[in-house]
């Protein structure tokens, strides 16, 4: 057979091909592609997916009927001057602290359908005052403050009509007739039952739960939560042998050969396997999205920043395993020494989050502690924040306490990253109470977690490259 | 020359795997390097494909310093007991190779194809490499070598686990590649084959040349030859200008002439001793029907070489 290229032999050049960056990066990639698809791990990874698309998908949520108690919740705050108040920070309790003398409540309701968070309300609300210490409300400014509490809108009030005048006014009484539409967040806070499989296997209790509550959960742990960590840690031990088999004997030289620098071969190599876990985790990530959205009618875009946050806490761990992988040669250690650093990720920030909390309790003691509007409503009473027992230090000042700090001072800030997740889905589903305070903290920082655990990144990326560039093979 | 090295050495820590390799190789040469295992065939290989740098001396290839990009563009290398990424297919692993090595789409398609058709693979190019024999691999080995038209080849032990008829299609490339201008640096244990393909040879050991020169050269050595007449030697019949040694065949005996070693070290015959030794025996009545020059074969010198120093084999 001849050979397609040239025949005839040689002049001082004629060897063909000449390296290029793009072509050796697609290279490296389509390499790591084949690789990742040969453990045949794929299959089950997008297997997974399906099945936890398909339970979540046989999920059923039913709102339960709870028109009336939103209603008179609104009434309720409108006691209050809640101009300014963060309702993820306050309680009613915080709330009747600011009581201005008036007191509203809800005379008759009528709902336009079904008792669900889609229906209008016809709603009579009365209003009395101590004329000494308040003025009559005109109807503009009920339009404007009835379902407004805070930053939370529960309903829009679309007619309003004062069915009151004259001497009533004067001596304390205000009636008027609404029609009341669901409000922006009326739906996120209404409670829902929500069960699996058909109705078979029930979630919630029978007061079930809000639907904000119910979609952040079921994000987290389809994200950020088990799902992500279920997949982080397939493809950690997946691509925990894509360097000690690049780099074995017999297998290297075959690269090194190459007209291509040795920087280049582990980097590219890092960045092929990156970008795969990548698509897994935006599919991950987009069908959490799309069936928490087909289930629930939520379709805001608040999970699709877990993307980023697992793929930098991805990086970082690929980054340690690739570290490994070359100084050591070998897959099993690669896998301990990646797993071992996300434990010690882990546990130090979960003291973190416990320095956190202790910080703040110390500084709320005697005041009212969180509460979410819908435990609230189900009468839970608020507490304060007790005083320590005598003689016992607040964990941030144990030594404990002190030691995980000054450890998380120097380890890449991940919890950072993970609570930023966090408080965004909260704000978005409406989610108040004790975690969403913990969150809200101004001690998390996401521009932190990112400089540092970007920075950690670079600083094993970089050692590696230089241990493999320098060694013999 | 394609190879120059000069006072090449390296140590790893306290051991010495060079101490002082001199070498030169011109272009379109096939070339063998022998040694026993640890003798640093694999670290000179190492040096001058840029893999391993050198504790001193100086070595270049192509007249370009080794290690050099551009000296790699021009190297195929297949080395020894290489293990191919085995989640590949011949093809798949042969367009990753070319394209890190930067051939063209168009140009890598036409010469994969040439090369599994040339080396025994077509039609088992989709299997995975995992399902591959020894000898199938080392065929697909060979193939990333000559992938990009290497202006130099280095190939450790190429023709390893591979059948005669495969050992065939592989010399006979190599020697169309030779053709070409190709230079082949081989190392190999099989001193037969070595001896069949190689132009010229050096023998390391612990890390110094010992030995080199031209195949011939080192192989045409002994000055004995086998000469058979019509008829039995006459037992009258003397000669004292060699040492005659009867075979066990009527007719045929060993003459071993005069020897001498001349200034490269070979040992080289005299062939005045058998022109005398014929016309004697024509004298005689004795007619010429079978002569044969005996050679020794790689194999006995590298063993000679081993046990004149004292090593064990």
């Amino acid at each position: 057979m001849k050979d397609p290229i040239r025949s005839g032999t040689y002049s001082e050049e004629s060897t063909i091909g000449c390296s290029n960056v793009v072509q050796t990066f697609v290279a490296m990639m389509s390499d790591a592609w084949r690789e990742f698809l040969d453990a045949k791990i794929l299959y089950l990874l997008v297997s997974l997916i399906a099945i936890l698309f398909f339970t979540v998908l046989s999920g059923r949520i039913d709102p339960l009927p709870s028109g009336r108690a939103y209603l008179d919740f609104s009434a309720t705050a409108m006691s209050a001057n809640l101009d300014e108040l963060d309702l993820g920070k306050l309680t009613l309790t915080d709330i009747a602290k600011e009581h201005n003398g008036s007191v509203y409540w809800i005379v008759s309701d009528r709902a336009q359908g079904e008792d669900h968070p889609n229906s209008s309300w016809q709603v009579t609300l009365n209003r009395t005052y101590l004329p000494l210490f308040a003025q009559p409300e005109n109807a503009a400014d009920i339009q404007k403050r009835f379902g407004n509490i805070a930053d939370v809108k529960l309903w829009n009030v679309r007619e309003v009509r004062e069915t009151t005048s004259g001497f009533i006014t004067r001596i304390g009484f205000q009636s008027w007739q609404m029609t009341v539409d669901p409000g922006r967040d009326l739906r996120l806070l209404w409670p829902n039952r929500f069960t699996l499989f058909q109705d078979s296997l029930e979630l919630t209790s029978s007061k079930g739960a809000p639907l904000g509550l119910e979609v952040f959960i079921l994000q987290k742990l389809l994200t950020t939560g088990l799902g992500g960590s279920i997949l982080l840690l397939i493809s950690v031990a997946v691509t925990a042998a894509f360097v000690p088999n690049m780099v074995r004997k017999g297998t290297l030289e075959l690269l090194l050969v190459r007209p291509i620098p040795r920087w280049q071969i582990l980097l590219f190599k890092y960045c092929g396997s990156l970008l795969l876990v990548a698509a897994l985790l935006g599919l991950l990530i987009f069908a959490s999205w799309l069936v928490t959205g087909i289930l629930a009618d939520i379709w805001t875009p608040g999970v699709l920043f877990a993307l980023p946050t697992l793929l930098l806490f991805f990086a970082l761990l690929l980054s340690v395993s690739v570290l490994t992988g070359v100084i050591t040669r070998s897959v099993t250690s690669a896998m301990l020494v990646t797993v071992a650093y996300w434990a010690l990720l882990f546990i130090v920030g979960q003291f973190h989050n416990q320095v956190i909390d202790s910080r703040m309790r110390e500084a709320n003691i005697g005041r009212v502690k969180p509460m979410a509007i819908a435990d609230s409503l189900r009468g839970s009473k608020s507490k304060r924040e007790e005083p320590l027992r005598p003689g016992r230090k607040p964990f941030y000042k144990t030594t404990v306490g002190r030691v995980s700090e000054a450890i998380y001072t120097v380890l890449p800030h991940t919890e950072d990253l993970d609570n930023s997740v966090d408080r965004q889905l909260m704000r978005d589903y409406a989610v108040a109470g004790p975690f969403r305070a913990l969150v809200e903290s101004t001690d998390f920082s996401w521009k932190r977690g990112l400089g540092f655990t970007l920075g950690h990144t670079a600083v094993f990326l970089l050692s590696a490259c230089l241990i493999f560039t320098r060694r013999d093979p | 020359m394609v190879v120059s090295i000069r006072s090449l050495e390296k140590n790893y820590g306290k051991t010495r795997a060079l101490g002082g390799v001199n070498l030169e190789v011109e272009r379109g040469t096939i070339f063998g390097l022998l040694g026993q295992n640890g003798a640093g065939k694999t670290t000179l290989v190492k040096i001058l494909l840029g893999l391993v740098s050198s504790s001193a001396g100086s070595a270049s290839l192509l007249d370009r310093p080794v290690g050099t990009f551009s000296a790699r563009r021009e190297v195929g290398y297949l080395p020894e007991d290489h293990r191919l990424p085995e989640y590949h297919t011949a093809v798949s692993l042969l367009h990753f190779y070319g394209t890190l090595q930067g051939i063209p789409r168009r140009e890598r398609q036409s010469r994969i194809v040439y090369l599994l058709e040339m080396l025994g693979l077509k039609g088992r190019e989709k299997l995975r490499i995992r399902g591959y024999s020894k000898g199938m691999k080392q065929r697909l080995g060979l193939a990333q070598a000559l992938l990009h038209r290497p202006r130099v080849l280095f190939l450790d032990e190429p023709t390893d686990g591979v059948d005669p008829v495969g050992r065939k299609q592989i010399r006979e490339l190599l020697l169309e590649e030779q053709k070409r201008g190709v230079t082949v640096f081989v190392n190999s244990h099989l001193l037969g084959e070595v001896e069949q393909l190689c132009d010229r040879v050096a023998i390391l050991r612990k890390g110094l040349v010992v030995l080199s020169g031209s195949v011939a050269e080192l192989t045409g050595l002994k000055a004995t030859w086998l000469i058979g007449f019509d008829q039995p030697i006459p037992s009258h019949f003397s000669w004292n200008g060699g040492t005659l040694v009867p075979t066990e065949t009527p007719g045929l005996l060993r003459l071993q002439c005069t020897e001498h070693v001349s200034s490269t070290g070979v040992v080289q015959e005299n062939d005045l001793a058998l022109d005398e030794f014929l016309a004697a025996a024509g004298v005689c009545g004795l007619r010429l029907r079978h002569l044969t020059r005996e050679r020794t074969s790689l194999e006995d010198l590298y063993v000679a070489l081993a046990h004149d120093a004292g090593d064990s084999l």
